[in-house]
């Protein structure tokens, strides 16, 4: 009768936090399974398919963020998400070559 | 982090006249220069930073927001303006809609962690429906500059 559920914590290692590529990435996952996705900061809740929402949550480096899935893909969905934080959004970390978008001068 | 604390009152456009992606972010940029907050000759150089992150993927956020920004090296402080498009904007939005609410930043190259603070602010502001269309019939730059203080004063945050 109920939905398959999941739950997992992570924690946020890359350096600039949850800005906006990262929480556009969260977003266009989450859009691409079935399952509601909620990203949980302290008190707040937030849609996993929604940037703005995702953003608001302020989460940075070092921050805790539970995740919640329900659906039929839920195991499936939050395996993804886990593996989108512990790679750091694809992004390269302190003294690499160039940061986003930042001229070399 | 509050709009006050990065936001240029001087810089801030309430009829972006730029239709497409890179003539919208070069009025922005051309605003804080026209306000002094970023150096004339650095205008070209903040201009291909703010494309270039765009490359990586669009900060068309959807519900007809945009948050352009980069890292650069010439500024000292986080420093930011807010433009409405009354026609709308292609973005590349990720929900494929115009953006009509943009708010450019430009930050430190060392300071995340405001920059991180003022996305924040911008998109629990604007996750309230009435800020946004409030934000979107503004007038002039003073009716922004309005907006903007009274939502630092938590008049429309949820």
């Amino acid at each position: 009768m109920s939905q398959p559920t999941a739950t997992r914590t992570v924690v946020v290692t890359n350096e600039s936090g949850i800005h906006a590529r990262a929480a556009t990435l969260v977003a266009e996952l989450v859009r691409c399974f079935e399952s509601k996705v909620m990203l949980i900061k302290g008190n707040e809740r937030v849609e996993g398919t929604d940037v703005l929402q995702v953003l608001s949550l302020g989460a940075g480096q070092g921050n805790e963020l539970s995740l919640e899935a329900t659906g039929q893909d839920a195991e499936k969905v939050l395996d993804e998400l886990v593996k989108l934080f512990t790679e750091n959004f694809s992004e390269e970390q302190s003294s690499d070559k160039e940061g986003n978008g930042t001229e070399n001068k | 982090m509050k709009f006050a604390d990065f936001v240029c009152l001087e810089a801030i456009s309430a009829e972006l006249t730029a239709l497409d992606k890179e003539g919208t972010i070069r009025e922005m940029v051309q605003g804080l220069l026209d306000a002094g907050q970023v150096e004339a000759d650095e205008f070209e150089s903040i201009v291909k930073a703010i494309l270039k992150r765009e490359e990586l993927g669009s900060t068309g956020i959807g519900r007809g927001i945009a948050v352009p920004h980069t890292k650069h090296p010439s500024v000292d402080r986080l420093v930011g303006t807010v433009a409405v498009s009354h026609e709308g904007v292609d973005f590349d939005s990720l929900d494929g809609e115009v953006v009509h609410l943009l708010f450019l930043l430009i930050s430190p190259p060392d300071r995340p962690g405001d920059h991180l603070r003022a996305l924040e602010n911008i998109s629990r502001q604007l996750r309230d429906d009435t800020f946004c269309r409030f934000l979107k019939q503004s007038k002039t730059s003073e009716d922004i500059g309005q907006l903007l203080e009274e939502a630092d004063n938590n008049q429309f945050e949820s």
